[in-house]
């Protein structure tokens, strides 16, 4: 698309194959940090591209920030929680604002992120952070005698997350003292939380001169699993508190503009609590889902409200109406295969036949045994669906999960 | 035009009112990858090949899809595939790709018929093949594949691809249905005729395409119009050659009606049989059934029956017993390739060599281990028992040594080597069969070191092959291991193994000297008109001295496909050069493919019959065969001096290898001569 030289240069921080499509159709001029195995990639293809080793911290990090000041680049874009802090670094470089890369070691790390809400008067559960094994079984344990358990009732779970990974990722649920010994070394030190039963959910929102400009309810089927775009009716009831809850996270981070990923328990008794927020697209291509449903580009959105030269008019012109412009609801499923040994891709019949299957990104299995699902979110390809429905899609979603996609 | 009959029923099916909604999908996925960049369109492109396959298995997807052709295209479904120029596609490897267990093959080769359907009619003008040539790949595609549109799916494609199976049926149904089965069936029976030609030993897949036909003519409900008149000849060679079966009876009619006949009809039935035989290469179960008849009626009626000239019978009369065994043991109604087997190995006169028949007598004789049995049934069933397709895959071997084929396995060594000795060492073939099927184990040696088949596990086949003649499933599984073992010997040595392989594999009449113009290391051409000088003047008989090849060589082909591409290095032996019937010089060579007359590109086409070939070579005019050359063999001890080869002939065998494999090989000089390359550097 013809770049307009008016608006702003945008750094995308990270590989992403439809983030670079979706800069390349837009009217702005865009350059992509990543690292050098992409390289050929985007010479072939004449994709503007930095190589950029963003596991490499080191004196030379200053450079890449002088790099793309000298290129005229207005602002840097996170893709992936691992370029969060980057991004952060960069934009206090070029928008000549410390404040910017404080606000994004927050955004990575879980346990900082959540003091820093509770100090904003946001409600959390309890937490805890855990730097050795026994630190979890310690807390385990105490949350359980909060709870007036006694020994041997079976335990109420508790959360745990490795401080730094994105999503799912590293996300573990631990009941007994065995799950505890199933922790990996490398996953301390994490963030321990009480597990909440409730609905979880979680936002994405857009912001700009820091006011949300557009905000999309997603709702969980199964966490790990299934999530679909607009949420249900019954979630989005909660729509205004939900509001009123973003509203105070961007007070209490301090965020002016950008795009925020946090989620969220709603109580039985209608209460809100915070889980955590991320500062980067959401996992499960909810990005996708909303392109499906809504017709805009969440990438673009994302490009648009970073950039400081982006205009009230235009920002108020890009977003549908939520909810009202919306052409019924898009969901996917996570597949992971059910049984230990599989040979093949096979698609359910009945999955496959039903009016509200749009598609699927699964390849053959890459091995015939599978390994043990230890975490959240190490699924093997999504599945899409689309429809009228709520209800029937999210009936459909969990479905899923008793269907053999692997056989 | 005859509409499409599911459309008639369309609304009785409750599945069918899925077919708008998953077009709309299909139109959605085709926008999304029409607007997505050029670099992310792969991304976009399963969602597309997924929805159209849920389309194809809807009644009525097929001519959706046909409706989209032009959008599917333009898309860019196609984008960076050998399907994106439409006009090198090739109709035999539809075969393939429609039985694929893969859906993204099966969905984009059925996109690909589909668009060349709306090429074909009219609807859509393609800047790269006309609306003939698009209707004439789908004739074939359609001839070859035409088992697929009166069959339903059998086991093995239940299995490898479950409902999946219904896209090719249902497209080829969609094909014929808009294309019409009167171009079909000519199509197939020119096709048929042209691999019969050839003389394969395996003929069960041609039977089974004469049978479709057979099939077709009989079935009221399909409108041939005039075609299929030459589809006669070839039904009947199967199920009725003769008067006394014309009408297909049965065996048991057939044995009663020969029991009542004198000398005087059963000597007309024999020649009728024989007639039958030699003209297409294929048996008829009657024709086992009259010659086990004759077997006590005179040794003339045998000889009738096989259709024998003077060479065969006096072969005949000389070993008697030794025939009549094999009659007894090989020939049966579910055996009766071994009758033409048996005729033209007595034509060939190897019986003669000492130690043939005794060799023969082994292989009657011969108990088989119970891996070769299990083989055998695996292959074969339980048709006839191992032992008689054993016996009838020797026989059919010795007769027809060009007729191997390697089918779809990559082992052609090991089928040109059987071929080889089938052709010029009988008694040794005779003695590796019996090896590999009594003892399970081959020894050969390489430069005096014992290679054991037992010992080396790893072949250059990854699978046990299945799909091949009776003597091949059970030696080539034994060759290929120790081919593959030969070569690991060789590997700390400089240059090309087969220098050392070859001679050592095949026999000792393969020359020990050695010719090749591809620098291993870097795959580039090196020292080409040396190369090529010495080829005639080892071969041409204009340069050699008028010399007719003595033996079999091995030698090393770059096959190219129809656009000229270099797809792969492959063995083939050369026979003999010498002038065809327009007086031009050709190669005859054996290639272990199982059908010879493939299309090289740039011109180069290997023919099969018309240019004095026997049944099995394949032939390229000389210039042509260097062109395509890269390997040879040659005795070092003779004609050392290189032949004066005029300039013009060898810039024409260089411009054809230049335009093919060729291309990107030649060496940095040359390319220095061509400003057009060296621009580029």
């Amino acid at each position: 698309m013809e770049k307009n030289p008016s608006k702003g240069y945008v750094a995308l921080l990270g590989w992403s194959l439809n983030a670079v499509e979706a800069a390349e159709k837009f009217d702005r001029r865009y350059i992509v940090v990543a690292p050098e195995w992409a390289e050929d990639y985007c010479k072939e293809h004449n994709i503007p591209h930095v190589p950029w080793d963003f596991e490499r911290l080191n004196d030379r990090s200053m450079e890449i920030a002088q790099t793309l000041q000298d290129m005229g680049v207005d602002v840097a874009v996170p893709l992936f929680e691992e370029t969060v802090e980057w991004a952060g670094a960069i934009n206090s470089v070029l928008m000549d604002n410390p404040r910017l890369l404080g606000q994004s070691m927050l955004m990575r790390d879980k346990s900082l992120m959540k003091r820093r809400a509770q100090l904003g008067g946001i409600r959390v559960g309890i937490f805890e952070e855990a730097h050795d094994r026994e630190d979890v079984i310690r807390f385990l344990k105490r949350v359980n005698q909060t709870l007036l358990k006694l020994d041997g009732d079976p335990n109420d779970p508790i959360h745990f997350k490795a401080f730094d990974k994105a999503g799912c990722l590293g996300h573990r649920v631990i009941r007994t003292p065995d799950d505890v010994d199933a922790i990996p070394e490398e996953e301390f030190p994490a963030l321990m939380e009480s597990h909440l039963d409730g609905w979880e959910f979680a936002v994405e929102a857009w912001i700009h001169n820091g006011k949300i400009r557009f905000l999309n309810i997603s709702e969980y089927v199964t966490l790990g699993y299934s999530v679909f775009v607009p949420a249900s009716p019954e979630l989005e009831h909660y729509r205004p508190q939900i509001k009123q809850q973003i509203e105070k996270l961007i007070r209490t981070f301090d965020i002016e503009f950008g795009f925020i990923h946090p989620e969220y328990f709603v109580t039985s008794d209608d209460e809100m609590y915070f889980g955590e927020v991320a500062f980067r697209p959401p996992g499960f291509k909810v990005f996708e889902l909303l392109e499906r449903v809504y017709g805009f580009n969440a990438y673009q959105a994302m490009i648009l409200c970073f950039d400081p030269k982006a205009t009230e008019e235009e920002v108020a012109a890009f977003f549908p109406k939520e909810i009202e412009d919306a052409k019924g609801h898009a969901g996917c499923f996570g597949v992971y295969p059910r049984r230990r040994v599989v040979s093949r891709l096979e698609i359910p019949e009945e999955t496959e036949d039903h009016p509200y299957f749009e598609s699927h990104e699964l390849t053959p299995p890459p091995e015939e045994t599978v390994t043990k699902r230890t975490a959240f979110g190490t699924h093997w390809g999504l599945v899409y669906f689309t429809g009228e429905d709520p209800h029937q899609l999210k009936d459909l979603l969990k479905k899923q999960e008793d269907l053999d996609f692997y056989v | 035009m005859v509409e499409p009959v599911a459309n008639e029923t369309a609304n009785d099916n409750p599945a069918d009112s899925r077919l708008p909604g998953l077009l709309e999908k299909l139109d959605d996925g085709i926008r999304s990858l029409r607007d997505a960049a050029a670099f992310n369109k792969p991304a976009r492109l399963p969602r597309v090949l997924d929805t159209a396959k849920r389309v194809l298995l809807q009644d009525g997807g097929c001519a959706a899809v046909e409706e989209r052709a032009e959008q599917l295209e333009e898309a860019g479904v196609f984008l960076g595939s050998d399907w994106a120029t439409p006009q090198i596609l090739v109709p035999s490897l539809t075969t393939h790709s429609l039985k694929s267990p893969e859906p993204t093959t099966v969905v984009i080769e059925a996109l690909s018929e589909l668009r060349l359907l709306a090429v074909a009619r009219g609807q859509f003008l393609h800047p790269l093949i006309s609306e003939e040539q698009a209707h004439h790949y789908l004739t074939q595609v359609l001839a070859i594949n035409l088992a697929l549109l009166f069959t339903g799916p059998s086991e093995a494609e239940r299995e490898t691809q479950g409902r999946l199976a219904k896209v090719p049926r249902s497209l080829l149904q969609h094909l014929a249905d808009r294309i019409g089965y009167e171009h079909v069936i000519d199509r197939l029976i020119d096709e048929i005729w042209r691999i019969l030609q050839q003389r394969p030993i395996q003929v069960d897949p041609v039977k089974q395409m004469i049978t479709q036909i057979a099939i077709c003519q009989a079935n009221p409900e399909i409108d041939l119009g005039i075609s299929g008149q030459g589809a006669d000849r070839l039904v009947s060679s199967l199920y009725g050659p003769t008067q006394a079966c014309r009408e297909d009876p049965g065996i048991e009619v057939f044995g009663e009606r020969l029991r009542s006949m004198d000398a005087q009809a059963l000597q007309t039935e024999a020649t009728g049989f024989a007639r039958a035989m030699h003209d297409t290469g294929l048996v008829s179960p009657y024709h086992a059934v009259l010659l086990r008849h004759l077997m006590d009626q005179g040794d003339h009626l045998l000889a009738e029956a096989l259709g024998l000239s003077s060479t065969g019978r006096d072969c005949l009369l000389c070993y008697r017993e030794l025939v009549k065994a094999l009659i007894r043991e090989a020939v049966h109604p579910t055996t009766p390739q071994a009758i033409y087997g048996l005729g033209l190995m007595l034509e060939r006169g190897i019986m003669y060599q000492p130690a043939v028949a005794p060799s023969l007598w082994r292989q009657i004789a011969l108990p088989l281990s119970a891996w070769a049995q299990e083989r055998l049934y695996m292959a074969h069933g339980n048709l006839a028992t191992p032992r008689a397709l054993l016996l009838e895959g020797v026989l059919c071997m010795l007769g027809q040594p060009l007729g191997v084929g390697q089918g779809n396995n990559p082992t052609c060594q090991s089928a040109r080597a059987l071929s080889m000795w089938a052709f010029n060492d009988p008694d040794y073939l005779l003695q590796m069969v019996a090896w590999a099927a009594r003892d399970d184990e081959i020894i050969m040696h390489f430069e005096g070191q014992r290679i054991s088949s037992r010992e080396s596990l790893i072949g250059v086949a990854s699978e046990l092959p299945m799909d091949l003649d009776a003597v091949s499933l059970l030696v080539v599984p034994h060759l290929d291991r120790i081919y593959a073992e030969m070569g690991r010997r060789c590997v700390d040595r400089p240059g090309d193994p087969h220098r050392w392989v070859n001679p050592e594999f095949h026999g000792w009449w393969s020359g020990r000297g050695f010719r090749i113009n591809v620098d291993v290391e870097t795959g580039r051409l090196v020292e080409l008109e040396d190369f090529l000088r010495h080829f005639y003047a080892s071969y041409h008989p204009y340069y050699n001295g008028n010399q007719p090849l003595i033996h079999p060589q091995p030698a090393g082909v770059a096959v190219t496909d129809s656009a000229a591409r270099f797809i792969g290095w492959h063995a083939i032996t050369i026979l003999r050069v010498a002038m065809d019937p327009d007086d031009t010089i050709r190669v005859y060579f054996f290639n272990p493919n199982n059908d010879s007359g493939q299309d090289w590109g740039d011109g180069v086409v290997v023919s099969t019959s018309g240019n004095g070939e026997r049944f099995g070579e394949g032939s390229l005019p000389f210039e042509q065969f260097a062109s395509r050359l890269y390997i040879f063999h040659h005795d070092p001890l003779e004609r050392g001096e290189l032949a004066d080869v005029g300039d013009d002939e060898l810039k024409r065998v260089i411009a054809y290898i230049r335009n093919s494999w060729g291309a990107e090989r030649l060496p940095a000089e040359q390319l220095q001569a061509d400003p057009g390359a060296a621009a580029r550097h």
